[in-house]
């Protein structure tokens, strides 16, 4: 084994070796979950020597540094104010979904009217409109990191697998037999998997076009899926209350998680995949053992159905949004509720953490999405200007622009 | 209204349940209709550029009424909402006679859609609050009515402005979803 070189991680901080073995190209990382700019470098340094064989004595001085400039990433003021940049209006009917490439060099939207449109995020450019489908675009992704494909997830049950860059549809999977609602590509870009209100999950070969499995064992529409970082595993979240995780590989169901007494509406996993955060229409979230599929915690507070729920990147804190109008911010490992997030006057649809972990992002049906501070719970900015809901946000991964869809027909900019 | 409340109202259905929608050319007064049958304010409505969904209880249903715009634009677009409707209600601006002709068409590619293939069809001849207004037999006659075999239907004058008529129509809706989902 032979170490080639490093590559930095600002989103959760890591430390990424490229190195050799038996001639072939490999890596590893080495998660720096709880790096802060308090964190003493030098300790940290030898902590990592002693467990990462890969990491010798004279490369110690590199790691050091390396550690340091994540430090003074984290260490960043981050009192940016967003104003609207750009009002797109392309889309002649409300729509759906919204989503960042990894680089945020670009975005995608999803709409009633059928189509995806792949926008220039600099500019504010229409760059492709992705059209075939019969019925509303509903769920859409990149295949981050790579951001070279794109699929998307639309009520007339198909799901299309495209091109970035030229807009050419790749592949047409057929086989669900209701509306398709929730998609992910798993992190190494060779499968996508969608969900439907079938009550199946799918999963889709990139390759070759076809299908690999298929999760069967829901007795009502599935709403939400997420694979863990490392690819191996994917819930899915439903209406009948229940959350499953499968073994990616096989397509075997490994747990049942049972306890919500009301519908999914959302499930994910934490970076180190230690954790599932589910939200549910009994007003509750609920956090997992990702292991062995017990309930650890039920985060209780809300007066409303949870509508969604997110990790921040490193997987320590927990953000919840309500049909009650408030959104609050959980510590992962505590469970203890570390602020209230509390203005919207109307339900909360969608939120998100910006990639640092200081703010939150929450989407409404009061037109506006607003601003949170982590720590404080402080609002610090309303984005007005949307003329009906907001359906989706999203953060890109430097988190200097936001970007909001609405059922106005249009998507906005805001940096 | 959420993306997610609009999955479940998306869901074929519970019995108690009637998925309700709401079709017709612009400035017909489906948004007015809507509105006035959940009892809120309709002095400022503008034309819809996508859909709007609100639940109202009638007679021991929950009537789910998907309201559509229906610019000519979108009209295109109707059939996204398709799946699973118990109840097509078609409103016609019964004062606008020079566009009997295409209100007639659109309603009569509605009926020929698979998807809505035996739903019933209630069609509101609104705006009888205005003096120009044709009666609904005249419409009723108009658009050939008569020649509807393979579904129930009705005509309901109505005035969403005034609410007078919408009653009676919903009344009909209940009346002929209870035949349909026993």
């Amino acid at each position: 084994m032979r170490l080639k070189r490093f590559l930095v991680r600002y989103y959760p901080p890591g430390i990424i070796l490229e190195y050799e073995k038996g001639g072939e190209l490999k890596t590893k990382s080495i998660d720096l979950l709880d790096l802060s700019p308090e964190t003493d470098v030098a300790e940290l340094t030898e902590e990592i020597k002693k467990t990462e064989p890969l990491i010798t004595a004279s490369r110690t001085e590199q790691v050091k540094q390396l550690i340091q400039r994540l430090q003074e990433k984290l260490g960043q003021q981050d009192d940016r104010r967003f104003y609207l940049f750009k009002v797109l209006r392309a889309h002649i009917l409300p729509l759906t979904n919204v989503a960042f490439n990894k680089s945020g060099s670009s975005f995608i939207t999803g709409s009633y009217d059928r189509t995806c449109k792949i926008w220039d995020t600099a500019s504010g450019e229409e760059l492709h409109t992705l059209e075939g489908h019969r019925n509303v675009v509903y769920a859409i992704a990149f295949n981050n990191p790579y951001g070279d494909k794109i699929a998307t997830g639309s009520f007339d049950k198909t799901c299309r697998l495209w091109s970035a860059e030229t807009g050419k549809c790749y592949h047409t999977f057929r086989g669900h037999t209701a509306e398709i609602v929730c998609l992910s590509f798993n992190p190494q870009s060779t499968l996508v998997a969608t969900g439907s209100m079938d009550t199946t999950a799918k999963l889709w070969n990139i390759q070759t076009g076809e299908e690999a499995a298929t999760l069967t064992g829901h007795s009502a529409e599935i709403i939400s899926l997420s694979f863990n970082t490392v690819g191996d595993k994917i819930i899915t979240g439903s209406f009948d209350h229940t959350i499953s995780l499968w073994d990616v590989q096989s397509g075997r169901l490994i747990h049942t998680l049972i306890g919500h007494r009301g519908e999914i509406s959302s499930a994910q996993f934490n970076w180190d995949c230690s954790f599932i955060a589910t939200g549910s229409m009994d007003k509750t979230c609920k956090v997992w053992d990702a292991v062995n599929g017990k309930c650890l915690a039920t985060l209780t507070g809300h007066e409303d159905e949870v509508l969604d729920v997110c990790f921040d990147y490193t997987g320590q804190l927990i953000a919840t949004a309500s049909a009650d109008g408030n959104a609050r911010v959980y510590s992962a490992s505590s469970q203890k509720c570390i602020a209230k997030l509390e203005g919207h006057e109307g339900e909360i649809s969608k939120i998100c953490f910006n990639p640092q972990g200081s703010r939150v992002l929450t989407g409404s049906a009061d037109k506006t999405a607003r601003l949170w501070d982590v720590n404080t719970g402080q609002c610090l900015q309303v984005l007005e200007g949307h003329t009906d809901e907001i359906f989706s946000c999203a953060f890109n991964y430097e988190g200097d622009t936001i970007i909001t869809g609405s059922k106005d027909n249009t998507c906005r900019i805001w940096r | 209204m959420g993306l997610l409340s609009i999955l479940r109202k998306l869901k074929s259905a519970p019995d108690q349940e009637v998925r309700i929608l709401l079709l017709g050319l612009d400035n017909a007064g489906k948004t007015t209709l809507l509105k006035q049958l959940a009892s809120e304010d309709i002095s400022h409505i503008t034309p819809t550029q996508g859909f709007n969904i609100k639940s109202v209880q009638s007679q021991g249903f929950k009537l789910n009424v998907w309201d559509i715009g229906g610019q000519r634009k979108i009209r295109p677009y109707w059939r996204n909402y398709f799946e699973n409707t118990d109840v097509l209600i078609y409103v016609i601006d019964s004062a606008d006679r020079k566009r009997f002709e295409e209100t007639g068409q659109e309603l009569a590619e509605l009926l020929d859609e698979e998807k809505l293939s035996g739903v019933p069809v209630l069609i509101f001849a609104n705006k009888q609050d205005l003096l120009t207004a044709a009666p609904a037999s005249e419409i009723a006659e108009g658009l050939n009515l008569h020649t509807i075999r393979d579904r129930v239907w009705q005509i309901q004058s109505c005035s969403a402005l005034t609410g007078e008529g919408v009653q009676d129509g919903m009344n009909w809706v209940c009346k002929n979803v209870n035949a349909k989902k026993k």
